[in-house]
């Protein structure tokens, strides 16, 4: 998304290349994550409430609008989490091993997440 | 990125004494608080599968839940928080540079970020409360299985946010007296944790509130 100018000194650069263009800000990569991640809050937002809207509107298309809905919403979501972990928590900077620690959990993490919404609300009967 | 490993300095990295270079030490601190973090991703997955087997099984109270709750609190709420976030990594910015008095300055807007969120958790509570949206233990109450799972994630994580306020205050305290000012590793632990505790939230209102 923003790539600072200078690799070494990007946390301490102000210009940032966006988009194929240069700017200048104070505070530099860190200012324009926190632009995105405020535009893709107000996304986020505004997806929901038009979304729900649809939903009231169109009952009989309720199950594919919701579905849309949390596809489009979580998507974001681990957009905005990634800008946080890999800019400033500096992921993009760090070692493999680091990248590992944070990814295995989540990893094992989501693959228990979808065994357990496997199991039937009603359980397997035992 | 690097290397695979934290600890590949060559063996100069140790003086005559078997000493750890700085360097070194700062990449065993950070590795420190990455496994501590691995750590906290399991128990919050585990109450957001919780919440994530609900939604899907009990839509209609859900969908009431998200009536009574609006977004509009919790949106300001989650701004403060990306906001503190950025105060954070500024105050960390600050200090790598150099910059002692913009440190504190960037640490304490992060501090007043935490205490905002938290009286905006505040308010949130006592009107849901109000409104009967309460732990649970009453089974008669429509809203007994809602609200442990609504409670849980969502208090486990602002108990995380007064941690870090009180973090950021001792980070304020220490850097004050000069601790930070030839090596900020500590501001820099500090900041790994509040920006995961940003990441959570950014989960949590998704997840909760919008979908």
């Amino acid at each position: 998304m923003a790539e600072a100018m200078h690799h070494e000194g990007e946390h301490h650069s102000n210009t940032v290349r966006l988009l194929g263009r240069e700017i200048t800000v104070e505070g530099g990569v860190y200012t324009v994550v926190f632009g995105a991640l405020a535009v893709l809050t107000v996304i986020e937002v505004v997806s929901a409430e038009v979304l729900n809207g649809a939903i009231h509107d169109a009952p009989d298309a309720a199950t594919t609008l919701q579905a849309i809905k949390a596809i489009l919403l979580l998507g974001i979501a681990i957009i905005k989490s990634s800008l946080v972990i890999w800019f400033y928590m500096h992921l993009k900077t760090e070692s493999r091993l680091i990248a590992i620690v944070i990814l295995l959990p989540l990893l094992i993490a989501g693959l228990s997440i979808m065994f357990l919404l496997a199991i039937p609300p009603s359980g397997y009967g035992l | 990125m690097a290397e695979l490993t934290a600890s590949h300095l060559p063996a100069a990295a140790h003086d005559d004494h078997g000493h750890m270079s700085e360097e070194e030490h700062n990449n065993n601190m950070k590795l420190g608080v990455w496994l501590y973090l691995a750590s906290e991703i399991v128990i919050f997955s585990i109450m957001i599968v919780g919440y994530i087997i609900f939604r899907i099984n009990e839509k209609d109270i859900v969908a009431q839940a998200h009536e009574e709750l609006g977004v509009g609190l919790v949106t300001a709420n989650t701004f403060v928080l990306l906001a503190s976030s950025f105060f954070m990594v500024m105050g960390l910015r600050a200090m790598q540079g150099g910059n002692r008095a913009g440190m504190l300055r960037w640490i304490g807007l992060t501090a007043l970020g935490g205490i905002v969120f938290l009286g905006g958790q505040y308010i949130e509570y006592s009107e849901l409360a109000h409104l009967g949206i309460v732990l649970g233990f009453d089974t008669a109450s429509e809203w007994s299985t809602f609200g442990m799972r609504f409670y849980a994630p969502t208090f486990f994580h602002g108990a995380h946010v007064f941690v870090g306020v009180l973090w950021a205050l001792e980070v304020m305290r220490r850097g004050a007296k000069g601790r930070y000012d030839n090596n900020p590793i500590g501001i820099e632990m500090f900041g790994l944790y509040w920006h995961f505790v940003d990441v959570v939230w950014i989960m949590l209102f998704t997840l909760i509130y919008l979908v």
